[in-house]
């Protein structure tokens, strides 16, 4: 278990600054990008051991806009860079394959229900953007100055 | 002379707005940028409206020249370098290090940064798809198999398609493309799991930045731009879902139902 999430925060880590290349993010922050996207999928991964896969989408997403909040501040530069790149390994991507897959398979029972779980993870990501966005960003700064 | 400023700076504002706005920055960080540059030249009486697809840009008081300018910017790809860069010039400039010509010409460059090259872009989606493959349940193999289906995908749609097909044409047979070669390559025995080969392959299709990007301006109450965005966001993803279906349902249709 151990082994393979290191491997996992590896594999989200440079597909998430491969995504970063693609959005044309400047060259210096694909560290960062890279750290995101890496800690919000091992989030995702160790919480999936006790939540569904809704919440655990959630609380990961949270932790991957904090994150994205707080290096903008810190660097001064737009929080999208991060938070674009960042949320990509969460992006509910099998959730489409699947219920497509499901769709024209004609197992419209099991179509349903990945359509549906895709639908949730989508609104986790969407609730954990609004909450986080809600936070002030005087937040943000002192907890830099605090370090 | 204070006429010829004020049309200057409100140039530089809505040039800037243009560029972030054509970047696929939120529309908030679009107005706030136009309202900074021109308050930081002396402009007072500025008053921008963003959508997504325009800006509409007006100023004039008693004291103040009129000025008044449509801009249309039709949805286009992430460009996160001139977003990040127009974000430093504008606070360049709220620091008083430009004067409003050379704030425009520096605008301009940006305008004109060249993207990454498509090499990197190509390679990059191999890489992208190999890792997700992996992350979603994949093995090594699996992963090489996508990493050979991201190259051709962006092969394909930077190479063959280049703005020639409609993003609903680009999408639907992008996603098709990749799934006819999972297919075919798991029919010659590379690979072990179809499905984790096939999502690793879309993942650089799905509209992440359209999705985050919508919520951003929901939340900031942009509600029109917001729903154009999602609306995006959504007729993206279903093309790649029918696109991926088509392509399974052929082949359940021709090959009986062999491999699946």
């Amino acid at each position: 278990m151990s082994v393979r999430i290191l491997w996992e925060f590896l594999a989200a880590f440079i597909g998430t600054i491969a995504f970063a290349l693609l959005f044309q993010v400047p060259k210096k922050y694909y560290g960062l990008c890279g750290l995101i996207g890496g800690i919000g999928w091992v989030c995702y991964e160790v919480f999936l051991l006790w939540c569904s896969a809704p919440v655990s989408t959630f609380l990961a997403n949270v932790a991957v806009v904090f994150l994205s909040r707080l290096f903008a501040v810190r660097i001064k530069c737009p929080v999208t860079v991060f938070l674009i790149s960042g949320i990509f390994p969460l992006v509910p991507g099998a959730g489409i394959y699947w219920t497509a897959y499901y769709i024209v398979t004609n197992e419209l029972e099991l179509a349903g229900q990945r359509g549906f779980l895709t639908l949730k993870i989508a609104v986790a990501i969407v609730l954990s953007i609004l909450l986080v966005f809600e936070f002030p960003q005087g937040l943000f700064r002192k907890f830099w100055l605090k370090k | 002379m204070e006429k010829q400023d004020n049309r200057e700076a409100l140039d530089a504002a809505s040039l800037a707005g243009d560029i972030l706005l054509a970047s696929g920055a939120e529309i908030f960080r679009v107005e706030e940028t136009i309202f900074r540059i021109a308050r930081a030249y002396g402009v007072e009486s500025s008053d921008a409206f963003v959508l997504s697809s325009g800006i509409f840009l007006t100023a004039g008081s008693e004291r103040e020249q009129d000025f008044a300018r449509v801009r249309h910017i039709p949805l286009s790809a992430a460009r996160l370098d001139k977003v990040t860069a127009v974000n430093q010039l504008s606070r360049e400039i709220e620091e008083g290090r430009h004067t409003p010509a050379e704030a425009r010409k520096r605008l301009l460059e940006i305008q004109h940064m060249p993207p990454k090259p498509k090499s990197h872009q190509v390679l990059a989606s191999g890489v992208g798809s190999a890792c997700f493959c992996f992350l979603f349940g994949g093995d090594v193999v699996d992963s090489a198999a996508a990493f050979a289906a991201g190259i051709l995908l962006y092969l394909y749609l930077l190479y063959l398609v280049r703005g020639r097909l409609s993003k609903i044409a680009a999408n639907l047979s992008g996603g098709a493309l990749v799934t006819l070669f999972g297919i075919l390559l798991y029919q010659c025995g590379i690979g072990h799991h179809l499905g984790e080969m096939i999502i690793g392959s879309i993942i650089p299709l799905v509209p992440g930045v359209a999705f985050t990007t919508a919520i951003r301006d929901i939340a900031d109450e942009d509600y029109i731009a917001g729903a154009v965005r999602m609306l995006d966001a959504l007729l993206v993803t279903f093309c790649i879902a029918m696109g991926v279906g088509l392509v399974i349902m052929a082949w359940h249709h021709f090959a009986g139902g062999t491999l699946l």
